[in-house]
Order: C-alpha cells, then structure tokens, then sequence
C-alpha cells in the first residue's frame, strides 16, 4: 500500500524533543544539567514569541562571570519572564532590542504600567534608547517614580535620541559632581521640555539650560 | 557525504550550525588573502574585503548552487568586493612589504636583494589600471583558465586577454631597469 | 596570440605567489559578524517537512502511522511552524533576511593601573580572549579598542587583567540582581560614528 504521506509528520515524529535552536556555544561553555535547563526555557521563551538571543547571552555572560550552573539558570530564567512582562506591557508589535531594554528597566524597578504609558508617550517611535536611560537614572539612584516620569515626558515631548543621550550624560555628570540624583534628572528635564515645547510654538527662548 | 567537504560543511551550517561556518573561513582564509592583498595593496583593506566576503558569502549561503565548489563561489564574491573597496578607497599607500612573513620568505632566500625585489614588484603592480592588475593576479598568480576568469568577473574572453597582455607589457616596461641591474 | 610569459614575468608571478597568510584571529572577527547575522535554522527544514513525497508501508504500518498521523499533527504541527516563524523574529537584531552591517564601536576606559584590559559582551558572547577586543594602551591610562558591534541593543563590560569587570563608566547603566557584576548598555544605530 503506498501512501502519499506528508514528510512534515514523519520527520516531526522523529524529532520529538523539541526543536531547540542549539547554541553550540552554550554546549561548551555550560555543563550538561545547566545547559538541559537553559534550553528548556529557551524553547519556552521561542514559542511565546520572545528573543531567545537574549536568554543565551545571559548564559553566556553567567559562564564568563564564572557563576555556578544554578545562578545561570536562576538569571535566564528570570529574564525570561521579564521578557514576557515587557512584551505585555509594551505590545506585540515591539522589536526585539525594545523588549530586551524593558525587560532591564522592569529589573530595576520599573512597573509594566510606566512601561505601558512610556509607549503611549512615545508614539510610532522607537523606545529602546528611552528605556536604556530610564534604567541608568535609576541605576544612579534617581527614584524610580521620577525616572518614569522624567523620561516619559521626554518621549512626550518628541525629544530626538541625540538630545536623550545629552540629557543621560548631562544627569551623569551632574551626579558625579555632587548634586542629588532627583533634582538633576528633574531639571535637565524641565529644560528639555521647555525648549522641546518653545520650538515646536516657534516662539523665541529663554537661557537655554547650561 | 564526507564530514569535511565543502558541501557537508555548507548544509550544516544551512540546517542552523552556524559554527561550522568557521571551517569555512579557516579553510579559505588563508588561500585568498594573497588575491586580496596584492589587488589592495594593504592589509588593513584586504582583511576588510576577506571579511565582508565572507559575511556576504554567509548571507547569501542558501543562493550557493553548487556547494562543492564553495570556495570558487566566495571567490568570485571576494573579486567583486575588493573591486568595490578599491575603488571607493582608491589606492593607500602600500604596505605589504612591512608584512613580517613576506620579509622573512624574502631574507631567507636573498637576504639582500629580494626584499627589494619585491618592494619594485609591489609598486609595479600598484601603477597598473586596476582592471589590469585583477586579470594579471587572476591569471598568473591564481593560475586559472581565461573561461574561469570570464565566469569570475562578467568580462569576456578577449578582453580579459588584452588586459592580461597590457599588464603583461606594463609590467615588463617598469621592471626592466630593475630586473637588469 | 603569443605567449606572453617571458622569463620576466614568470619571476613576479613566483615572487607573488608566496602565501600571504593572515592568521587565526581573523577567523574570529568574522565568526563573530556572522554569529550576529541571522541563523540559516530552518527554511530549508520547513520546505522539506511540507514538501510531500510518496512512502510504502505494510497494511499494518500503514494503518499505526495513520492512527498516530492525527494526534503528531495536532499537536506537533503548530509548534514547527512557531518554531519557524520565531526562530527569525527571535534574532535579538533584526529579523529581515539582510541585517544591516556591524558598526565600528570605539570603548575607551581610564585606567592607569591596569595591565590588560578587554571589551565584553553579548556582541562577542561575553569572551575575554577574542583578540580584537583587547584594548591596547594609549598612554596616561587610557585604554582603548574599536569592536564591530551590530546594529542594536547590547550590554557590555570591561574585564581589568583578567579579574575584573567595570561598567563603563560614561555610558548608561544597567542593574545584575543574579551575577551581582556591572554591566552597561550601548545602543548601536545603522551609522554610528
């Protein structure tokens, strides 16, 4: 009897176990029980449409770090989960690098409800360099309420990302040389804004912010 | 299929082995660089145009016809990069004869003649048009047949001859006074 | 046409057809380009699990495969097709089929006591040998190297002498709650300077 059968089933029940995109790099630099474990949530994190790129660097860095296989699965795992939250809070439609970056920001602190206004403040554009210095503010101990708030005005505002990396290194350095964390991000901010909203009325400026 | 041909190599890469890509580079690396070098004139471009070809090369993997024949097809994806950067660039000052390994090559043999011998070389070639110096290097130093030559660069048989004679005639017109001192 | 290999030209063919070797650190700039780039995974598995093909089997074969076809298909048949279409949308940079190229990325880190530093992160999967990524002194401890990172989000880190590791400290931070060591974030666009 002849059958014409579709090769999909036939292969499919030969590769049973999952169809894992094996990282040949994960297989040398992690030992077996932890390399199992991180694959696993690999492939959980595939079918749920997540970047999986991201779950290997993470065990990869844990191995570079020299962290036991327990920590490493500890920390994909972990990140696997924010990934989720992030795609939630941001929306489907978000690239990849932008759920990598929520995904640190909720790490820090950041609720999926800021994350959730931050893309509504931002429009059609791109979060990703909005994230990274939200993250960093709280990293430099600005409270979190006044990060999201900071930068969630920023995108509001329609700053440029070239004016967002100012506005970080401004803060920084502000910090380094004494001031408190919240009243730096607070002001540079204003100042952006201010000047963000002078332009687009066409009228002309006071002192810009030094 | 044996585990080390060009064609094994090239599926497990295109079933998601990208470190088996390695292979590939390692195995072709060194025997294109010379092309790159002297089309280039340096080594700094002729590592940017290996480099690019191979990450093209990888791009387009699944395009490769015939994967037994790898390396002629990155090949002829290299010729075309170094013709790209060559003319974007122009040509830098060469710097070939600070390569350590052409020196020593070079010392062993004359100690105090070829190096020198090799420096005139180098800017005899620097000094042909640069359609010439890719049908010479293709010719003499690649050693292959004019119909190869054609597949390789889109030009037809006879011009690449003409090419290969003018650099031929170049060549012998700089090096002359060199060769007969 | 004549033969124009004369004793002249003969002699610069030999001279240049000395190997011009460049060695094994290239190798790992360009598997670190293509690591970035989108994986070949499985296109060529999903035109051959959907391609059909005529097989023979016993009755009582045939009749097994038939009962278990169902249950393999519902189950199995979504989780492939998932598996294809997030395996390209899963690419941490891009997923079209030609990501634009890898930028050039200077890191420069102050450090005047320092005898080694190197640049890690998920652009070199964190590997403190690679060679390229070994920052070389440029004197009053200053330290600095030009990576090829691809266009994206990454996380990096300096490794001092081995032991080490520093966030940048110009750049944008990030927090480790589990390896409890800094890192920072670059954000590489299509045409960095």
């Amino acid at each position: 009897m002849k059958l014409v059968v579709a090769r999909f089933a036939v292969l499919l029940i030969a590769l049973a176990p999952p169809l894992a995109a094996q990282d040949s790099r994960l297989a040398t630099r992690l030992d077996p029980k932890t390399y199992a474990a991180v694959i696993a949530i690999v492939d959980s994190a595939r079918a749920a449409k997540l970047p999986t790129a991201a779950l290997v660097d993470k065990a990869l860095e844990g191995a570079a770090k020299g962290s036991d296989g327990e920590k490493i699965v500890t920390a994909v795992r972990q990140l696997s989960e924010r990934l989720g939250a992030a795609r939630r809070s941001l929306g489907s439609a978000s690239t990849a690098d932008e759920i990598k970056a929520a995904a640190l920001a909720l790490d820090a602190g950041v609720s999926p409800r800021d994350l959730a206004r931050l893309r509504a403040a931002a429009g059609k554009r791109q979060v990703t360099l909005s994230l990274a210095v939200l993250t960093d503010l709280i990293v430099r101990e600005v409270p979190v309420a006044t990060a999201s708030n900071v930068v969630v005005s920023l995108a509001r505002s329609g700053i440029r990302d070239s004016e967002l990396t100012l506005f970080q290194r401004n803060v920084r350095q502000d910090i380094e040389h004494g001031a408190d964390p919240s009243t730096a991000a607070s002001t540079r901010a204003r100042g952006l804004v201010l000047r963000a909203s002078a332009t687009s009325a066409s009228k002309p400026q006071g002192n810009a912010p030094h | 299929m044996d585990c080390s041909s060009d064609a094994a190599i090239v599926a497990r890469v295109l079933r998601g082995d990208v470190e088996s890509y390695g292979e590939l580079v390692a195995r072709y690396r060194d025997r294109y660089a010379r092309y790159a070098l002297h089309m280039l004139g340096n080594r700094e471009d002729a590592e940017e145009a290996m480099q690019d070809a191979f990450a093209r090369a990888y791009r387009s993997l699944v395009r490769c016809d015939d994967p037994d024949r790898f390396g002629a097809w990155l090949f002829r994806i290299l010729v075309n990069r170094c013709r790209t950067l060559g003319a974007r660039r122009g040509r830098r000052q060469r710097t070939f004869v600070a390569d350590e390994v052409a020196l020593h090559a070079a010392a062993e043999d004359h100690p105090a003649g070829r190096a020198a011998w090799r420096e005139e070389i180098d800017r005899a070639l620097e000094r042909l048009r640069p359609e010439q110096r890719e049908a010479f290097l293709l010719k003499y130093v690649e050693d292959l047949g004019y119909e190869e030559m054609s597949q390789l660069t889109g030009v037809g048989v006879s011009a690449l001859k003409m090419r290969v004679m003018r650099a031929c005639e170049r060549l012998r017109e700089l090096l002359s006074e060199v060769h007969n001192a | 046409m004549p033969d124009e290999r004369e004793d002249i030209i003969e002699r610069v063919a030999d001279e240049l057809r000395q190997p011009a070797p460049i060695g094994a650190s290239f190798d790992a700039r360009v598997m670190r380009v293509v690591r970035a780039l989108p994986r070949h995974v499985r296109r060529s598995l999903w035109s051959r699990l959907t391609t059909p093909r005529a097989v023979t089997f016993t009755p009582l074969g045939g009749g097994l495969l038939a009962a278990s076809l169902v249950l393999v298909v519902a189950f199995a048949a979504p989780h492939a097709y998932l598996d294809f279409k997030h395996a390209r949308a899963a690419n941490g940079i891009l997923a079209r089929s030609e990501a634009p190229a890898p930028q050039r990325v200077q890191f420069v880190l102050i450090a005047p006591t320092a005898r080694k530093v190197a640049v890690v992160g998920d652009f070199n999967g964190w590997d403190a040998t690679h060679a390229a990524d070994q920052a070389q002194p440029r004197g009053g401890g200053v330290w600095s190297v030009t990576a090829q990172v691809p266009v994206g989000h990454h996380r990096y880190s300096f490794v001092v002498d081995d032991s080490l590791w520093m966030a940048d400290p110009t750049a944008p931070r990030v927090i480790d709650n589990v390896y409890g060591l800094p890192n920072s974030t670059i954000i590489v666009g299509e045409q960095n300077p």
